[in-house]
């Protein structure tokens, strides 16, 4: 039983483990041979190898002192202070869950969430604006203005998949497009009295109230937040939905074929609508936690591109609660990592995106992975159960 | 799947060990730790925060090095991470970078803090402000050199219109606006004509023509042809890279000639040089360079520096290609209020 869990859960990982490796490995060749001090020693190969390992090491060791742990801090500071790295890396990945999540969950009802943007903006809006605008007693405050963000990001994501049961409209097209709405509704809403800070005419909110805000938690000088709770709760609460509950087997049954779940007798417009409003409102979760967490008030680029890289982090987890986590956490310590990376090895930040964009690149293309490694079979297909364009 | 699992093993293994043992450069000794937080948009953004870095590159006095901003949520952790590796001078880039400047410089009142586009004070809930001792405020009297230019562009003008439009409404954008107005204004109070300013209006700012963001070029590209249409000849786009489009496109319709921002348009485009007239010269790089040498000789202080035609961080670029166009005696008049300006004899605002 043990052994048999165990190889299936190597059967999950081979993919995005073997994707991850490569990835790293390519991007440790275009690092070295595009820095010119390592082009310059090409004379001689022995030099030329050393030299090209040292620029790679050198720029995956700071990747790792960015990311994760940075032995300067604990000598500058104290030694809790070394893991401010990792507390970064948790703070970038907290909304990355979430949006992650919300991409992973249409995916297992068949659709393609491309919205994750426009439903974060949306929730970072309600969010903020019951954050500064109210004064609520502690604990409450924190929750009414997660809920607000949520159910706005909601009615946002829901819409959607209301539009495609009862027109038949594609979702990746009107979740584009209403990325683009909700990009524009956000500068639009920043310049109303209502949301713009007292003094300023840029593009900033008030930040939000103390008592809205989530509780850091190790100090003032790390910004790790109890967001994380939140983020890992939905990823335990979406995994839940989908196993242990009757809604969660239609959303499944729906995602696996929607004719014969239709002939069982599933309603799909239910389905559909039902799981784009449960999406919204994930990603609107992960709007909230940014505004409520770690930026305190909303500005026009708050969504970053946590709703784009979700899409990205959510084929790496395999659409998976826990792999999402997993992907957002890595996706999270590359972006940290990514900044120690520019500032003491002079390694532009842009390779993380040439990193994160070749493992996606390998996912993509299983059977490529599966000739370099010279493997029979690698079940690719596992977890990813969206039907595509013609869905 | 051992087998190619264990070769990922030893490359990563030998990857990490051979990165180990080689230490980092040293840093040169004496130089000033200069470190640019940049505002988005990249380093090579051929405006502001290119400007910036290049003059931080420039200085003699520092060793200067930059991070990049992918978003806003990238200002805080990227001025952290400076803190932490020792800088001895932080610029951050940009407006929207200040608060958290200003926090950072609270928390750690040794380290020297410069801004740029903005006075870098303290303020509170009600917007009353105060200085803080250790951050410096970068700021432009662009309206200066825009004035110049409103005059130059009233005096080149045949068709009596001239046009001026802006990327957003920031006072670091209207500025140039209000300036180039008054230099129309100014023009047609010496000459008694009556050349017309589209697309802005100081007294009344919320008429002002706006693209709406720093990026969008097609959308500067119709708003110039829209003024082009109502006969303007002269265009004055305020918002960095925005108006490469529209230069390119009216090098080849010759409809109207384009005043610059920023930094010298002849030296940064590729497409549309021989219509630029010339260029509102704002002067980041020599502000960055002069606080590195203030904190290398010690000399450091929190009053602002105010890029000024006197001070040569702001001018007006030369007219390159299109400098035989322009009446001599236009050029000795500008050259006039240049000198009249830097006088203080000549009120620009």
């Amino acid at each position: 039983m043990m052994r048999n869990s165990l190889s299936k859960f190597g059967q999950a990982i081979k993919l995005p483990g073997l994707s991850f490796g490569l990835a790293f490995t390519l991007t440790g060749f275009i690092i070295a041979f595009s820095d010119s001090k390592v082009l310059s020693k090409i004379g001689s190969p022995l030099e030329f190898i050393k030299s090209a390992g040292a620029t790679a090491g050198n720029a995956y060791l700071a990747l790792f002192q960015g990311s994760i742990f940075d032995i300067n801090l604990t000598k500058s500071h104290n030694f809790f202070q070394g893991f401010y790295p990792l507390s970064e890396t948790i703070v970038i990945a907290t909304p990355l869950i979430l949006t992650g999540l919300s991409v992973a969950l249409a995916f297992k009802s068949g659709l393609f969430n491309i919205g994750a943007q426009g439903q974060f903006i949306f929730g970072a809006i309600g969010a903020s604006y019951v954050g500064f605008h109210f004064h609520l007693p502690l604990v409450i405050h924190v929750i009414a203005a997660a809920l607000a963000g949520m159910a706005l990001a909601s009615i946002w994501g829901g819409a959607v998949g209301l539009l495609k049961a009862k027109t038949g409209a594609h979702e990746v097209i009107l979740t584009i497009m209403m990325n683009y709405i909700a990009g524009y509704f956000i500068l639009w809403t920043l310049k109303t009295s209502q949301f713009l800070r007292p003094g300023r005419i840029d593009p900033i909110a008030p930040e939000v109230n103390q008592s809205a805000r989530l509780p850091l938690l190790a100090g003032a000088n790390l910004r790790i937040h109890a967001g994380i709770f939140i983020a890992l709760a939905a990823a335990l609460f979406v995994w839940w939905l989908l196993t242990k509950t009757t809604i969660g087997y239609k959303f499944r049954a729906v995602g696996a074929n929607g004719q014969a779940a239709k002939t069982a007798g599933i309603s799909v417009p239910f389905v559909l609508t039902a799981t784009m409003a449960i999406c919204g409102a994930l990603a609107g979760l992960g709007g909230a936690v940014q505004v409520l967490g770690s930026e305190h008030a909303l500005n026009a680029d708050i969504a970053g591109s946590f709703g784009f890289d979700a899409i990205t982090v959510a084929l790496l987890g395999r659409a998976q609660p826990l792999g999402t986590v997993f992907a957002a956490l890595l996706f999270g310590a590359l972006h940290a990592g990514g900044r120690t990376m520019q500032s003491n090895t002079g390694v532009p930040l842009d390779i993380v995106l040439v990193t994160q964009a070749l493992i996606v690149l390998f996912i993509a293309a299983p059977t490529f992975v599966r000739f370099i490694f010279r493997l029979k079979k690698l079940n690719s297909s596992a977890g990813l159960t969206s039907k595509g364009w013609n869905g | 799947m051992k087998k190619p699992l264990k070769l990922m093993a030893v490359v990563a293994s030998l990857t990490l060990i051979t990165g180990v043992a080689v230490a980092p450069a040293s840093q040169a000794a004496g130089k000033v730790k200069l470190c640019l937080a940049l505002d988005t948009g990249g380093v090579d953004d051929r405006s502001f925060n290119e400007g910036a870095w290049k003059g931080a590159q420039a200085s003699l006095v520092s060793n200067a090095e930059y991070l990049p901003a992918t978003s806003s949520a990238d200002f805080a952790p990227n001025i952290k991470k400076f803190v932490d590796k020792g800088c001895e001078l932080i610029v951050g880039v940009g407006f929207a970078i200040s608060a958290e400047i200003v926090k950072s410089a609270k928390a750690n009142p040794k380290i020297k803090y410069a801004v740029v586009d903005d006075a870098g004070q303290d303020c509170d809930a009600n917007w009353n402000c105060k200085d803080v001792p250790n951050v410096k405020g970068l700021t432009f009297q662009t309206d200066e050199a825009a004035f110049m230019a409103g005059y130059l562009a009233a005096g080149m003008s045949k068709t009596g219109k001239v046009a001026t439009y802006g990327g957003a409404p920031y006072p670091t954008v209207t500025i140039f606006m209000d300036g180039f107005a008054r230099g129309v204004a100014h023009y047609n109070k010496l000459k008694g004509k009556s050349v017309q300013v589209l697309g802005w209006d100081p007294a009344n700012p919320k008429s002002g023509t706006f693209v709406g963001n720093f990026s969008d070029q097609a959308k500067a590209l119709t708003i110039s042809k829209g003024f082009e249409q109502q006969g303007a000849d002269i265009i004055l786009p305020v918002g960095g890279i925005l108006g490469a489009s529209y230069a390119a496109e009216s090098e080849k319709s010759k409809k109207s000639l384009t005043i610059w921002v920023d930094s010298d348009a002849y030296n940064t485009l590729t497409a549309g040089k021989s219509i630029i007239l010339s260029t509102v010269v704002k002067e980041i790089g020599a502000s960055i360079k002069s606080v590195a040498k203030d904190v290398a000789d010690k000399k450091f202080t929190a009053s602002k520096y105010v890029g000024t035609l006197k001070n040569k961080g702001v001018s007006l670029a030369p007219y390159h290609d299109l400098s035989g166009q322009v009446p001599g005696t236009l050029k000795n008049e500008i050259r006039a209020i240049r000198d009249s300006i830097i006088a203080g004899k000549l009120k620009v605002n």
